[in-house]
């Protein structure tokens, strides 16, 4: 597993590598999930986890911008400075449920993005080089707005729905 | 901006959407095997994945090698076919703990014995997932949330990694969907390993164990380092609860693998069977 306490990271290439494949596996995350919303007939789920996968998409394209012209090291899946078990704003995937509503899926969003605020924040603080701190910083203050917005959605949500639908095809086999 | 990566998982992965219940340790396989074969940078022609039947058993539906959807605890069979005809590729075996230990599980304890060299990967829930909740081998004796088991199984459950090891596995390892990178390691080695390779990978299933939730807090990598020594191999996993993450066994031992002699044709070959 990767290590449970932050390391430090040390150059703006290593650094870059981590946040272009945050963003990177998170709208992979969120693709994935919406795709399997679908095909469990989850259909607002499926279309709010689509719009976070497009969001996460343009944050990635402005990530991988600050790295134009740079040569970044390849690093393994496992070898990744995470202190969560996969990138900071992958989920856990035994989180989420095919009959959740779309209040659980922001809430479920919300956490991903303080993880991934939490991880920039860390980087900000630990690097030992000045040009990573600012970044990570940069980077810290970028998701902690995304946070903001999450939080608004939260409030300004309608949801008739903040108990589980009944399910008309239920797991169990009735008596 | 350039990178030296030059194979990436999503490579692997084809455009099938899984079925899977969102929130299913089996995404994470798929991640997982997508990840180590990125590693390897095996070219898709060259890699056939072969599966029996349950949610686990699509596996290769959604991997982009070639691909065998077999019968139900068959994966074994099929595979061990098709290595000793087209040694050349590297086989994978998916398949759940229902499909490899219920149904398929004497073709498990022949795979390990035979060591023939290729992968097996039981996504191990502690149940049938496809059909609905029922017991598996891996199943507490206590479990009774199933409406078909009302007092729970009543019987122990099986320890997969010791019998993959008294059948004569060479290599054993257990790994948590949880964590599908240190997984995705462990089938790294477990591909290159020349010989037999089982990968239990626990795997929780959302739906009919929601419990199995909580694994993340139980699970933690083994303290020592895997061993070539069977004797301390299995006090090891008979000591353990079977939550312990990591490769606890490896061995060179003969790998088996038929000649391929001349190619026959059928009338010869029925000719060799007339009575
Ligand atoms: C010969 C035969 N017997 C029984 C079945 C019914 N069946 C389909 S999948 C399955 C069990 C699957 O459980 P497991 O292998 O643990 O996989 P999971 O679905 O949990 O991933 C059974 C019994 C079948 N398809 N074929």
């Amino acid at each position: 597993m990767n290590a449970k306490d932050p390391q430090v990271i040390d150059t703006l290439a290593e650094f870059m590598t981590h946040a272009i494949a945050l963003e990177n596996e998170s709208v992979e995350r969120y693709e994935e999930l919406a795709d399997s919303m679908e095909v469990h007939n989850n259909p607002e789920v499926a279309k709010l986890f689509r719009k976070l996968a497009h969001f996460g998409e343009l944050h990635a394209r402005e990530i991988k911008s600050h790295a134009d012209g740079m040569t970044l090291p390849q690093i393994l899946p496992w070898d990744f400075k995470w202190s969560t078990p996969e990138g900071p704003e992958s989920g856990p995937m035994q989180e989420v449920h095919y009959m959740m509503n779309r209040r659980q899926a922001i809430e479920y969003a919300l956490h991903n993005e303080e993880a991934g605020r939490d991880f920039y924040a860390a980087v900000a603080e630990n690097s030992p080089r000045a040009e990573v701190r600012e970044m990570a910083a940069e980077f810290a203050a970028e998701e902690n707005e995304h946070v903001d917005i999450l939080k608004s959605w939260l409030l300004n949500l309608v949801d008739p729905e903040s108990v589980r639908p009944e399910d008309l095809d239920p797991p169990n086999i009735p008596e | 901006m350039s990178t030296d990566t030059p194979l990436k998982p999503k490579f692997y992965k084809t455009e099938v959407k899984p079925v899977w219940c969102p929130g299913c340790g089996h995404f994470a396989v798929l991640s997982a095997v997508t990840k180590a074969l990125a590693y390897l940078a095996l070219p898709r022609k060259d890699v056939a994945m072969v599966s029996g039947i349950g949610c686990s058993s699509r596996l290769p539906a959604y991997v982009s090698v070639y691909g065998f959807h077999g019968v139900h605890g068959r994966a074994l069979a099929v595979a061990s076919g098709l290595k000793a005809a087209r040694p050349e590729l590297t086989v994978l075996v998916a398949g759940g703990d229902g499909d490899g230990f219920s149904i398929g599980g004497n073709h498990f304890l022949h795979a390990c014995r035979r060591n023939m060299d290729m992968t097996y990967i039981v996504m191990d829930n502690e149940v049938y997932g496809m059909t609905k909740g029922q017991a598996s081998p891996t199943t507490a004796p206590d479990w009774a949330e199933s409406k078909l088991t009302p007092h729970g199984p009543g019987v122990p459950s099986f320890n997969p990694a010791a019998i993959a090891l008294a059948s004569g596995a060479s290599f054993i390892a257990r790994g948590f969907t949880g964590d599908p990178n240190g997984l995705a390691k462990l089938l790294v080695a477990a591909i290159e390993h020349p010989g037999f390779s089982f990968v239990q990978g626990l795997s929780p299933c959302t739906t009919y164990r929601p419990e199995q939730k909580e694994w993340k807090n139980i699970v933690r990598p083994f303290e020592l380092e895997p061993t070539a020594d069977p004797v301390e191999a299995a006090h090891r996993i008979q000591a353990d609860d079977g939550m312990s993450t990591g490769l606890l066994y490896q061995s060179r031992i003969p790998v088996w693998q038929p000649e391929n002699l001349v190619s026959t044709q059928v009338d010869q070959l029925e000719r060799g069977f007339q009575v």
